[in-house]
């Protein structure tokens, strides 16, 4: 807990924040009771402890650069060892880290020793450690001296050593440690006693001088001891987290036996592991190297196998003859392996040496181009930013077609398009060519963001000899705009040249031929009025090529777009795609991160070429490597907060992973799936709720799952019921007769209470194996517009029958149409054509009309369900029943409003309008006039407008300006 | 060519069959001159809309059946149009404001306010007042009885409102204590063979006392019912001394179709059939109270005496549940999970006493 509150400092200021603290901070007496009892043991048993820990440690990996080892010449004032210096170890521990996760720290220098910890929950870990580290405060006491000397020593070390001390007093320390948790649990901090003021040493650097019977500090072995750390600490604190439910964080995540130890091997993992969350699995594969598939194949090295596995995969497995593992088996494998560079066969070997060549020619290539740019630059001076100013992305911009990553069939269909544009133009655009994109003049490309779409287009255009003229949401792209500034006819250059655009054309070679490149089209907005349409109706006659890019394909926005230009859908390409190229620029700017690492950031930027080389380019401002866990919180900070649709929040929702023991989301992650279309969530959580093949009767059988699935149904479906009264809360219900008002209620920060009741609640019960989820939209909202509909036709009927009938709507349903129905309909199914007469005398009766009937025989339920009437009634007697209704007069007890209204007015159209702006025109026109009218007197020329207004094209010209002037105002 | 019901209404507290005494107040009332604001509740099939237009005849005269319909068309602040349907005599209007939903606090004010803001123009009149019934008045939103309070006194000299409702329970304080209230209670078995006798009569054959017995006892108190069973038996079969099945509406039938399959099976796919006969139900304008009446009703008749008590009392919880949310499937819903449940339960649980025993 200690640790937990006060863990916050930065990596980089923490130790100096830590530093402040340890040295001024109120000096408390503070040690343990066992460190006081047992100092004197330690200090026998120091020397021959000591040697074990160095040991253990310097097998680990290499250091980690940016934690340098600090050098901390202070030593405290031995007998005041405060309680918030035990607080600064834990920050220590925390501070290294470089994920953002609350890992807690712990530093397990052997497995005994993470063992006995496991069982305790992660906090009180967390506090387990720095109590520990006091005990060993006599040992370190005896080294202080020489710490003061030996600038470098690190509080790691130093709870190495603590560790190791307490290994030798093995049986008695975890009990110690117990108690130990029990106390900090109660008091907190408070239980410090006075320490030795040796433990206070603990500077946070970590070189520590230490060993053996010679206390001398040896920098290069501190060093060694370092890199295990994080390890170390990774490990720890996923033992920490997955301490609490029973199975889960039972086993110990080994260290890998050697950095990359599982390097060549795929993996798949089915089914749920007893202590590991999949994530957790899936991440651990990764983080040694591993490749991690979806679905079995023959490729696959090993299947990693957990409960209630998929039978596909299962399958699979047999059918390939994969390895298989269990999750011990997995382990064991990240502990024991060493991959053996030797063992891998020739042709992966291969394989990855000419992966290496060519990255490195890549790079050798991106470093020639630069030069020339440069000479090129330094020669005329030009408009383009030296080359070290420019953003990377620029700078590695693809120059040839080769280069761009993924999407190259949609490339070349553009490149191709092109190429044949002067013919197909020739041809009229009549010939669709081999896609049959030929016959369209202009290409909307969408596709999501940092994928290379802008790209594309320019390069496509330049290869094909176009010159490319783009617009994008930065310029004004009205109706007027886009009509008067685009040279669509192509028929001069002059209007390039010297015109207001000539900006546009600078620094490329202008050709007589040119493309119109539309960025962002769905970019077009409110200052964009009429755009779109303009744009639309561009297309149709240009004569040079369009390019249109967007990103969202389904915007309603671009409908205007879909039906003239070849829809070409750019998708995210496979980090496969990317990951070589990013490579390359890595190497070129000498950025050590391995494959494992790129594949982490592209990933996590979801493909996202632009944002990993932003991403990239700033963290080289800062450091030149990059770590899995340092990847993984870029990534994090980076993180894309895309909008799930329903579809998939319910999977996960539903799914087995969300809620199963070792899965490690809060409630407020849960909760914020729900957040992400919070209107349909929960009805997609309703329709599906019943789908599952729940989790929770995994153990039981018989009547009793039967049983217990009826009780978990239950719950979920009274814990909707209760969601929905929550709903009414917020939206406000149709007729709430219990609420004050019936107006909504608006009570907004309800709604995460709501997220509970309805969705998270329901799913925690009945979460399970399931697939099939479908939508409400067939159902539930089909029902209510159903419903809707109905209600609305009844209420027609009974305002009908009103003067004869008594009875409201709901008698009407409940009694009235069953009573009609024999009389108005059954004639018909049974008697047939000859009954009509009497049934249209039976129907004026209650003024009943023909819609009417249909109304009645709809809302019929059972075997007077309207189908099964319908089908019943032939289509004869239907005919001349509808022929000799509509032939005869029936009384009418009202009039509809609607009936007697005023007509709309209809606009004064003047022949066939060709287009809907220009109708717009006339009908202003029309108003101008209408005003003209009001306020001049001159009756001529009044006269004269109105007759033969297309007559004068001046007065037209004016009147329509001023009339769009007042539209745009 | 009419139904029964309609063809043998009575139009004056005369011909009324039942609940003498309260004609008789009526009459005295309205004869009075000091006509108030009055309050009808009772059942649906009680006669409360009979005796209001006989009390309507009473206090006009025969103009008061000269019924017409208009449709009046409302604006609300959102310069949205509401269609409203208005019946109409010279003397009285009625109105439904369920019709327009949220929406029925604007009809009330405007619609009031005009009427009551002009005199009785009809100088023949025999009141000088106007008289408004407001149907449905239960289900009046509560702004709009909030709207309901003042214009009730303010406009009394040329206004009397006459509210009809099922329940009073979801008026509020206000209203009923500006009005009489008259309750209109359901007639007995007695008063309804009499009716049914009455009917019979009219129509020319005589109704059998079996055959009358069953009519009122599956009509539950509901008059109207009543007489469209007699007429639905009658077309049936002509000789009403056969022994005849009295046939369920189309919807009844249909619940307890849904209650059956509760009972049958106990199972998610069953839910989601149930689920799916629900919707039908309440897209068709069924209620959903009545829905879940009908089916609790139905279950009931079927499962161990332990467990009615039970079902009926989740079924009243789900019944408030439905009408404070929105969403009434849902409710709906979780009362027949609930029953299923517990009917696995005691199934299970009878089972394993059997094998103790």
């Amino acid at each position: 807990m200690a640790g937990g509150k006060s863990k916050a400092p930065a990596k980089p200021q923490g130790r100096d924040i830590r530093n402040f603290f340890g040295q001024s901070s109120q000096p408390a007496p503070a040690s343990s009771q066992q460190a006081s009892s047992s100092t004197s043991v330690k200090h026998t048993n120091e020397g021959v402890y000591k040697s074990k820990p160095i040991e253990i440690i310097s097998d680990s990996d290499e250091p980690k650069p940016f934690r340098k080892a600090r050098a901390d010449s202070k030593a405290k004032p031995s007998d005041i060892k405060t309680k918030s210096e035990r607080i600064m170890d834990v920050d220590e521990d925390d501070v290294p880290l470089p994920t953002l996760k609350r890992k807690k720290a712990v530093l397990l220098s052997s497995d005994e020793e993470e063992d006995s910890k496991k069982a305790s929950p992660p906090r009180k870990k967390a506090a387990v450690t720095p109590a520990s580290s006091s005990k060993p405060s006599a040992s370190t006491s005896a080294a202080k001296p020489k710490a003061k000397a030996a600038p470098a020593r690190t509080s790691k070390k130093k709870q190495d050593d603590d560790f190791i001390v307490s290994n030798s007093e093995e049986d008695d320390d975890i009990s110690e440690y117990d108690d130990d948790d029990e106390d900090i649990g109660k008091k907190g901090k408070a239980k410090a006693k006075a320490i030795p003021k040796a433990a206070s040493k603990k500077t946070p650097a970590r070189p520590q001088p230490t060993k053996a019977a010679t206390k001398a500090p040896s920098k290069a072995a501190t060093g060694d001891e370092d890199k295990p750390k994080p390890k170390f600490n990774w490990a720890a604190a996923k033992a920490a987290k997955l301490a609490g439910p029973v199975a889960p964080g039972s086993k110990p995540i080994p260290q890998a036996a050697a950095p990359e130890c599982l390097a060549g091997l795929s993996f798949v993992f089915t089914g749920e592991l007893s202590s590991l969350s999949r994530d957790e699995a899936v991440e651990l594969a990764k983080r040694n190297g591993g490749r991690v598939t979806g679905q079995p194949s023959s490729k696959t090295s090993f299947v990693v196998l957990g409960s209630d596995a998929g039978p596909s995969k299962l399958a699979a497995i047999k059918k390939n003859n994969l390895k298989t593992l269990d999750e011990d088996g997995f382990l064991n494998l990240i502990a024991t392996r060493v991959p053996d560079p030797s063992a891998l066969d020739e042709k992966t070997k291969k394989k990855l040496e000419k992966d290496r060549e060519a990255i490195r020619e890549a790079a050798a290539e991106m470093e020639k181009r630069e030069k020339k740019a440069m000479k090129a630059s330094a020669a005329a001076p030009s408009a383009k930013p030296a080359l070290v100013n420019q953003l990377w992305t620029d700078r590695y911009a693809p120059q040839t077609i080769k280069e761009i990553c993924g999407n190259k069939g949609q490339v070349e269909k553009l490149q191709k398009w092109l190429q044949d544009w002067s013919s197909s133009l020739k041809s009229g655009f009549k010939k669709p060519g081999k896609d049959g994109m030929n016959v369209f003049r202009a290409v909307l490309v969408t596709g999501p963001p940092g994928i290379g779409k802008t790209t594309s287009a320019h390069m496509c255009a330049k290869l094909a000899g176009f010159t490319p003229i783009e617009l994008n949401a930065s310029d004004a792209r009205s109706k007027k705009l886009v009509e008067n500034s685009t040279n669509i006819a192509n028929t001069s250059l002059d209007g390039w040249m010297t015109g207001g655009n000539a900006t546009n054309a600078a620094g490329i070679a202008i050709t007589d031929k040119t493309c119109l490149i539309m960025d962002e089209v769905d970019g077009m907005s409110a200052g964009d009025r009429g755009g779109v349409g303009a744009l639309s109706a561009l297309i149709r006659k240009t004569k040079v090529p369009i390019i249109c890019i967007a990103n969202d394909r389904g915007a309603p926005k671009l409908k205007p777009l879909q039906s003239v230009a070849f829809n070409l859908t750019f998708r995210k390409p496979e980090v496969a795609a990317i990951r070589s190229r990013i490579l390359s620029i890595a190497y070129k700017e000498k950025l050590k991160i391995p494959a494992n690492v790129i594949d982490q950031l592209i990933e996590g930027a979801q493909s996202d070429i632009r944002q990993v080389l932003n991403m990239l380019s700033t963290w080289k401002l800062s450091s030149s490597e990059m770590d899995f866990d340092e990847g993984k919180a870029l990534v994090k900070m980076n993180e894309k907060y895309t909008i799930m649709t329903p579809f998939n929040v319910i999977n996960r929702m539903l799914g087995p992973y969300l809620f199963s023991p070792t899965a490690r989301e809060t409630l407020n992650d849960k909760m914020e799936l729900y957040f992400h279309d919070h209107s349909f969530i929960p009805l997609f959580m309703q329709e599906n709720y019943l789908k599952t093949q729940p989790a929770k009767l995994r153990n039981f059988d018989g009547p009793e799952k039967t049983m217990k699935q009826l009780e978990l149904m239950d719950k979920a479906a009274s814990s909707i019921s209760d969601g929905d009264l929550v709903d009414a809360l917020i939206h406000g219900s149709r007729r709430s007769h219990m609420l004050p008002s019936n107006r909504p209620e608006q009570h907004w920060s309800l709604m995460p209470l709501h997220a509970v009741c309805s969705t998270v609640r329901p799913a925690s019960f009945v979460y399970g194996a399931g697939a099939g989820y479908g939508g409400p939209n067939a159902i539930w909202l089909g029902q209510n517009s159903k419903q809707n509909k109905l209600m609305r036709q009844l209420t027609e009927v009974q305002a009908r029958m009103r003067t004869k009938v008594s009875g409201d709507k709901t008698e009407i349903r409940q009694s009235y149409i069953p009573a009609l129905f024999p009389h108005v309909v059954k004639p018909l199914m049974d008697i047939g054509a000859s009954a009509v007469d009497d049934v249209i005398d039976y129907m004026d009766e209650y003024f009943v009309t023909r819609e009417d009937w249909d109304t009645i025989v709809e809302l019929g339920l059972d075997q007077n369900k309207d189908d099964i009437v319908l089908k019943k009634i032939s289509t004869a007697t239907k005919t001349s029943f509808t022929k000799k209704y509509n032939s005869k007069d029936h009384p009418i007890p009202f009039h509809k409003a609607t009936d007697l209204g005023k007509v709309p007015k209809k606009i004064a159209a003047a022949g066939p309008i060709p287009d809907l702006e220009e109708a717009m025109d006339i009908d202003e026109e029309t108003e101008e006039f209408a005003e003209a009218e009001e306020e001049s007197d001159d009756d001529i020329s009044k006269d004269s407008l109105i007759k033969a207004p297309k007559a004068k094209p001046g007065a037209k010209s004016s009147a329509t300006t001023k009339g769009k002037g007042k539209a745009k105002r | 060519m009419s139904l029964w019901v309609d063809k043998h209404r009575p139009r004056v507290l005369d011909d009324l069959h039942y609940h003498a005494g309260l004609s008789a107040r009526l009459r005295a009332l309205a004869a009075s001159g000091d006509f108030p604001h009055m309050l009808f509740y009772g059942p649906s099939g009680a006669g409360k809309k009979t005796r209001i237009a006989c009390t309507l005849r009473e206090l006009f005269g025969k103009g008061a059946e000269k019924l017409k319909i208009d449709q009046r068309v409302f604006m609300t602040p959102a310069r949205r149009k509401l269609d409203v349907n208005v019946v109409q005599s010279n003397y009285h209007i009625e109105i439904t404001p369920s019709e327009v939903g949220n929406y029925d606090r604007v009809v009330i004010q405007e619609l009031l306010k005009e009427i009551a803001q002009t005199q009785q123009v009809d100088l023949s009149a025999k009141q000088r007042f106007k008289v408004v019934i407001i149907n449905e008045a239960d289900s009046l939103s509560r702004d709009a009885q909030a709207a309901l309070r003042r214009t009730m006194e303010k406009y009394m000299s040329n206004m009397r409102i006459i509210l009809c409702t099922n329940s009073t329970s979801k008026l509020i304080a206000p209203i009923k204590s500006r009005c009489l209230l008259v309750r209109v209670a359901a007639p007995t078995t007695e008063e309804m063979i009499d009716v049914l006798r009455h009917v019979g009569r009219k129509e020319g054959f005589d109704v059998p006392d079996k055959i009358a017995h069953e009519i009122t006892e599956d009509a539950n108190g509901n008059m109207r019912k009543a007489v469209l069973v007699l007429e639905a038996l009658k077309m049936q079969s002509t000789d009403l001394d056969k022994p005849l099945t009295i046939a369920k509406p189309d919807w009844e039938t249909y619940c307890h179709k849904v209650g059956d399959m509760i009972i049958q099976e106990q199972s998610p796919a069953r839910v989601m059939e149930v689920r799916a006969k629900l919707y039908e139900l309440l897209s068709h304008c069924i209620p959903p109270t009545i829905v879940l009446k009908t089916i609790a009703e139905r279950v009931v008749q079927q499962v161990d005496e332990s467990l009615k008590a039970e079902i009926m009392h989740w079924a009243a919880i789900y019944e408030v549940r439905m009408r404070i949310g929105n969403k009434k499937i849902y409710h709906l819903e979780a009362w027949v999970v609930k029953v299923m449940s517990l009917y696995k339960h005691l199934f299970y649980d009878i089972n394993m006493t059997d094998f103790d025993d």
